[in-house]
C-alpha cells in the first residue's frame, strides 16, 4: 500500500544503494578488526575528509538511526533510552543511538553487523543541542575512547565573517594535531586535497542530478532520497563519485527520454524537513492522485561546492554552512533556498513536516510557508510527525489531509486551465 | 528588625516594569533585549543602553502558535506572544549570545516578525583556548560595531565602570545566596526569585543600591533560621512559577539554586585579565555553565559541590517543558547525585503555570522520603 513502510523506487542505481550501504558498514567493521582507528563523528562537517586523508575510519551514529528505523530496531532502542530517563521530548536520533549503544550492539538481530566501537569520539559543539549531547553521552558509554571536542561558530550563513572562518580553520588544525597524537597517523596533505576534490565532484554530480528535476515529468523523486547516503558517509571518496555518476547517467537518460516517475504527472510537490525514516512510503502517498515529490530542503545541506585550491578553508566553510543552511540558525537563507527550489522545479504545493523530533528544522517553517504563498502563490500544508518516532505520527490523519490538499491543488490547476503543467 | 518593606522596592519595580521601561525608552535611552545570560550584557550597558532580559511569565499563548510549534519551551512561546501583542514596544534591539536551538530559532523568528532596529546573534566558543578567546574577542568587536551603528558609545573606560557595577551586583547576590543556605534569608523562595528577577530589567546601578539595602537589613536581623527540608533547585527558567510556593507548602526550603534565572550566572563575580574586555571575556569563559554549553559530567560535579556546600538533602530539577539541553543531561546528572546519596525529582513546567495534582503528589512523596 502506498504511504506505508518502504518507498517505491524507480532508479536501477537506487537499487545498488543497498550494496553501497552494506559495503560501508562492512568496511567499518573490518577497519575495527584490522586495528585501524575508528572515530565516531556527527555528519554535516568537514571532519570526514580529514579522516579519509589520514587513513582513519569515520562512523556516523546519526546516520545509523535511519538504518535502525528501516530495520525496525528503533522501538527497542527507544525503550532502552527512555527507561534510562531520556525524555520522549528529546530528538529521536538521540534516543535511538543512546538506546542502541546501551543495548547489545552486535546482537543477532542488529543489521549489517552493527557499529564497531569507537576509538575516537569527535564530540561536537557547533550544530544543534541533541547532536552535541549525543556525543557527550557516548563519551560516558565509551570511557576508553579518546575525545576531541570540536568547536564551530554557530552563525547564520549570511553572517559568516572572516573571523568565523579563521576560527573554524584553527579548529581543523587542532583536530589534525589531536588525531596525529591519538593515533600516530600523519596527515597526508596531498590526500586531503584529493579528498576535497572528490567531495566537490560528488557535490557537482549531486547538483546535476537535482537539476534534472526541472524536467516535466520529473525523472527522480524524493522517494529516491536514500542515495544521499553517499553524500553523508562517502564524501571525499571515489565510491561516492562512482555511484553518483551512475545515478546521474540514469537520471539524465530518463530525463532525455521523457520518462517520469509518474506517467501522468499532475502536481509537483516540495517536502520540507527530514523524511519519516520508518515510513519512506509516504513519499509515494500522493501518487495515486498524480502528485509527486520533486524536491526537498533536506538534501541541499549536503551539497556545497568547495574551493578546492584551499582545502582547509573549503572544509571550514563546509562545516560552517551545512547545519546553518537547513536549520533555524539561518531562517532567511533557508527561505530563499526553498523559494528558489520551488521556482526552479515548478512546484505546485509544499508539504511541511512539523517534526516533533527536530525543533531546529521545524522553527521557521511558518515564515517560509507564508513567503511561498505570498511571493509565489504556492499553497502548503503542515503535517505533524516525527522523523524517528512512529508514535508521533498518525497515518490516517495524514492521508485525509494529504488527499484534501491534493484535491485543492488539482482544482487550482484546473482553474488555471493548464492541467499537467 | 527586617520588615516586608525591604522587599517592596523589588515587587513594586516588577509591578510597574513595562511602564518604567516605556518611560526609559521615551526619555531617549535605548533598550536592548536578550534571552540568555550568556549574552554579554556589559557591552550593551557600556555602550550607553539598558539591557533587559525578555520575560515569558504565564501568559496564554495564542497568536504565537501562528509562528512556532507548541513543542518548544513555554518561556520562548510566551515571550513571542508578548512581543506579538506589542508588549515589548520599548525595545530597540535584540541581542543573543548563542546557547540553545530554541533561543537561536526564536531569535530568528523575532527577526522576521518583530520590527526592531538591531538584531544580533553572537556565536560563543565552547572550548577555552587561546584561539577561542581570540575568536570571542572578534565576535565582541563585531557586536560593538553593531551597537555603535545604533548610537552606542563604547569605551574601555565605560566598560570598566560597567564591570564594577555588575561585579558588585553579583557579589551581593552570592552573599544573599549564602544567607539563604544558612537560612538567614527571611522572606522565602518567592521573594528571593522576585529579588533576582528585578535585576533583569532595572538599571543596574539602581538595582545595586536596592540589593545593598536589602543585604544590610538582613545582616542586622536577629537569627531565626527558616525551618524545612533543605533542597536545591536546578534547571532552566523558573520565572514566577507557583512551584516555589508549592515546595515551601510541602515542607521544603530552597537553600540554593542552579537556575537559568537564578544564581547560575552570578559566579564568578569578576573575570581576570589586563584590560576590561579581557576581564569580561574571562568571566564568560569561566562562569558556571548551562547544559547548552557544557558536559553533563562537569555539571554533575558542580551541582554536587553546590549541594554539599549548601547542605541540601536533595535536588528538585525544574525544567521548562521541551528544554532539550536540560532533558538530555538529566539522566546522567541525577544518576550521579543518586550514587552520592542525594535523591532528586524532576518537575516540568508548562505554559499554564498551574501545579496539577500529580506534581503535588510527586513532590509530597519526595519530601516525605527526604524527611525520613
Ligand atoms: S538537527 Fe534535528 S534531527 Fe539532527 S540531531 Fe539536531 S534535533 Fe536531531
Ligand atoms: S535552555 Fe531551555 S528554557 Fe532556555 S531557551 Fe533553551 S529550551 Fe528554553
Amino acid at each position: 500500500m502506498a504511504g506505508t513502510g518502504k518507498s517505491k523506487k524507480r532508479l536501477n542505481a537506487a537499487r545498488e544503494l543497498t550494496q553501497v550501504v552494506a559495503d560501508y558498514y562492512l568496511e567499518c567493521q573490518q577497519a575495527h578488526d584490522q586495528g585501524k582507528p575508528v572515530g565516531w563523528m556527527p555528519p554535516m562537517n568537514g571532519v570526514i575528509e580529514v579522516f579519509y586523508a589520514m587513513d582513519l575510519q569515520p562512523v556516523f551514529p546519526e546516520n545509523w538511526s535511519p538504518v535502525c528505523a528501516a530495520f525496525g530496531l528503533t522501538p527497542g532502542n527507544f525503550e532502552v533510552s527512555e527507561g534510562m530517563g531520556y525524555s520522549r521530548d528529546l530528538c529521536g536520533y538521540l534516543r535511538n543511538i543512546v538506546g542502541y549503544v546501551y543495548s547489545d550492539m552486535h546482537a543477532a538481530h542488529v543489521p549489517l553487523g552493527g557499529l564497531p566501537e569507537p576509538d575516537l569520539l569527535i564530540s561536537f559543539g557547533g550544530g544543534c543541542i541533541p547532536a552535541m549531547k549525543i556525543f557527550q553521552i557516548l563519551e560516558q558509554r565509551f570511557p576508553s575512547s579518546r575525545i576531541f571536542s570540536a568547536d564551530l561558530p554557530q552563525v547564520a550563513v549570511e553572517d559568516i565573517r572572516d573571523h568565523h572562518i579563521r576560527y573554524a580553520v584553527s579548529e581543523i588544525h587542532r583536530l589534525i594535531d589531536f588525531l596525529t597524537r591519538a593515533t600516530g597517523k600523519k596527515m597526508d596533505y596531498d590526500r586531503l586535497e584529493e579528498a576535497v576534490i572528490l567531495s566537490d565532484k560528488a557535490c557537482a554530480l549531486w547538483d546535476e542530478i537535482m537539476s534534472y528535476r526541472r524536467f516535466i515529468p520529473t525523472p527522480i523523486s524524493a522517494a529516491e532520497i536514500g542515495i544521499m547516503f553517499v553524500m553523508v558517509t562517502r564524501q571525499g571518496t571515489q565510491v561516492a563519485v562512482d555511484f553518483l555518476t551512475k545515478v546521474r547517467d540514469e537520471v539524465r537518460q530518463r530525463a532525455n527520454d521523457g520518462i517520469g516517475v509518474l506517467e501522468d504527472e499532475q502536481v509537483r510537490l516540495f517536502w520540507d524537513n527530514i523524511p519519516l525514516w520508518y515510513n519512506m512510503g509516504l513519499f509515494n502517498a500522493f501518487e495515486h492522485m498524480g502528485g509527486v515529490f520533486v524536491a526537498e530542503t533536506y538534501s541541499a545541506a549536503w551539497s556545497l561546492r568547495l574551493d578546492t585550491s584551499n582545502p582547509l578553508e573549503a572544509l571550514a566553510m563546509k562545516s560552517l554552512m551545512s547545519y546553518s543552511l537547513v536549520s533555524c540558525l539561518s531562517i532567511r537563507r533557508r527561505k530563499e533556498m526553498v523559494l528558489k527550489a520551488c521556482r526552479d522545479y515548478a512546484i505546485d504545493g509544499a508539504v511541511f513536516h512539523q517534526n516533533k523530533s527536530c525543533v531546529p528544522i521545524t522553527i521557521g517553517q511558518t515564515d517560509i510557508r507564508r513567503a511561498l504563498l505570498k511571493e509565489l502563490d504556492i499553497p502548503s500544508i503542515t503535517i505533524d510527525a516525527d522523523h524517528m518516532d512512529a508514535r508521533n505520527f498518525s497515518h490516517a490523519q495524514f492521508q485525509t489531509r494529504a488527499d484534501a490538499f491534493m484535491e485543492m491543488l488539482l482544482e487550482k490547476k484546473r482553474d488555471r486551465g493548464r492541467p499537467g503543467v | 528588625m527586617v520588615h516586608e518593606q525591604h522587599m517592596v522596592p523589588f515587587t513594586e519595580a516588577a509591578f510597574h516594569r513595562t511602564e518604567r521601561l516605556r518611560n526609559t525608552a521615551a526619555s531617549g535611552k535605548k533598550i536592548i533585549g536578550y534571552f540568555c545570560t550568556y549574552t554579554p550584557i556589559e557591552l550593551i550597558h557600556a555602550s550607553g543602553f539598558l539591557p533587559v532580559r525578555i520575560w515569558g511569565e504565564q501568559v496564554r499563548v495564542e497568536q504565537a502558535y501562528t509562528l512556532v510549534p507548541n513543542f518548544i519551551c513555554p518561556y520562548m512561546r510566551q515571550s513571542l506572544e508578548r512581543a506579538m501583542a506589542g508588549e515589548y514596544d520599548f525595545l530597540s534591539g535584540l541581542v543573543q549570545g548563542y546557547t540553545c536551538d530554541i533561543a537561536c530559532g526564536l531569535f530568528n523568528v523575532w527577526k522576521e516578525n518583530i520590527p526592531l532596529e538591531l538584531f544580533h546573534s553572537l556565536p560563543l566558543p565552547y572550548n577555552d583556548t587561546e584561539d577561542s578567546r581570540l575568536f570571542f574577542r572578534e565576535g565582541v568587536q563585531e557586536l560593538l560595531d553593531k551597537l555603535s551603528g545604533i548610537g552606542g558609545c563604547f569605551s574601555e573606560d565605560s566598560l570598566e565602570e560597567t564591570l564594577m557595577i555588575y561585579g558588585q551586583i553579583r557579589e551581593h547576590l552570592l552573599a544573599l545566596d549564602v544567607m539563604r543556605s544558612t537560612r538567614r534569608f527571611a522572606f522565602g523562595a518567592e521573594a528571593f526569585a522576585a529579588m533576582l528577577r528585578a535585576g533583569f530589567f532595572l538599571d543596574p546601578l539602581e538595582y545595586l543600591g536596592m540589593l545593598a539595602d536589602l543585604k544590610e537589613a538582613l545582616e542586622e536581623k536577629e537569627k531565626s533560621p527558616a525551618e524545612g527540608i533543605p533542597v536545591i533547585l536546578s534547571g532552566s527558567l523558573i520565572e514566577n512559577s507557583p512551584v516555589l510556593a508549592l515546595i515551601e507548602e510541602l515542607g521544603g526550603v530552597i537553600v540554593s539554586d542552579d537556575l537559568c534565572d537564578g544564581m547560575r550566572n552570578a559566579s564568578p563575580a569578576y573575570g581576570t585579565g589586563a584590560t576590561p574586555t579581557e576581564r569580561l571575556l574571562d568571566r564568560y569563559m569561566r562562569r558556571l555553565p548551562c547544559p547548552a554549553r557544557a558536559r553533563p559530567s562537569s555539571r554533575a560535579s558542580l551541582l554536587l559541590d553546590q549541594v554539599r556546600t549548601s547542605r541540601a538533602r536533595g535536588v528538585v530539577f525544574v525544567f521548562q517543558k521541551f528544554c532539550s539541553p536540560h532533558l538530555a543531561d538529566y539522566p546522567s546528572v541525577s544518576e550521579t547525585l543518586k550514587k552520592k546519596g542525594f535523591p532528586s525529582i524532576l518537575i516540568e513546567l508548562d505554559e499554564e503555570g498551574v501545579m496539577d495534582g500529580q506534581i503535588r503528589t510527586r513532590l509530597e512523596t519526595f519530601f516525605s522520603m527526604l524527611e525520613d
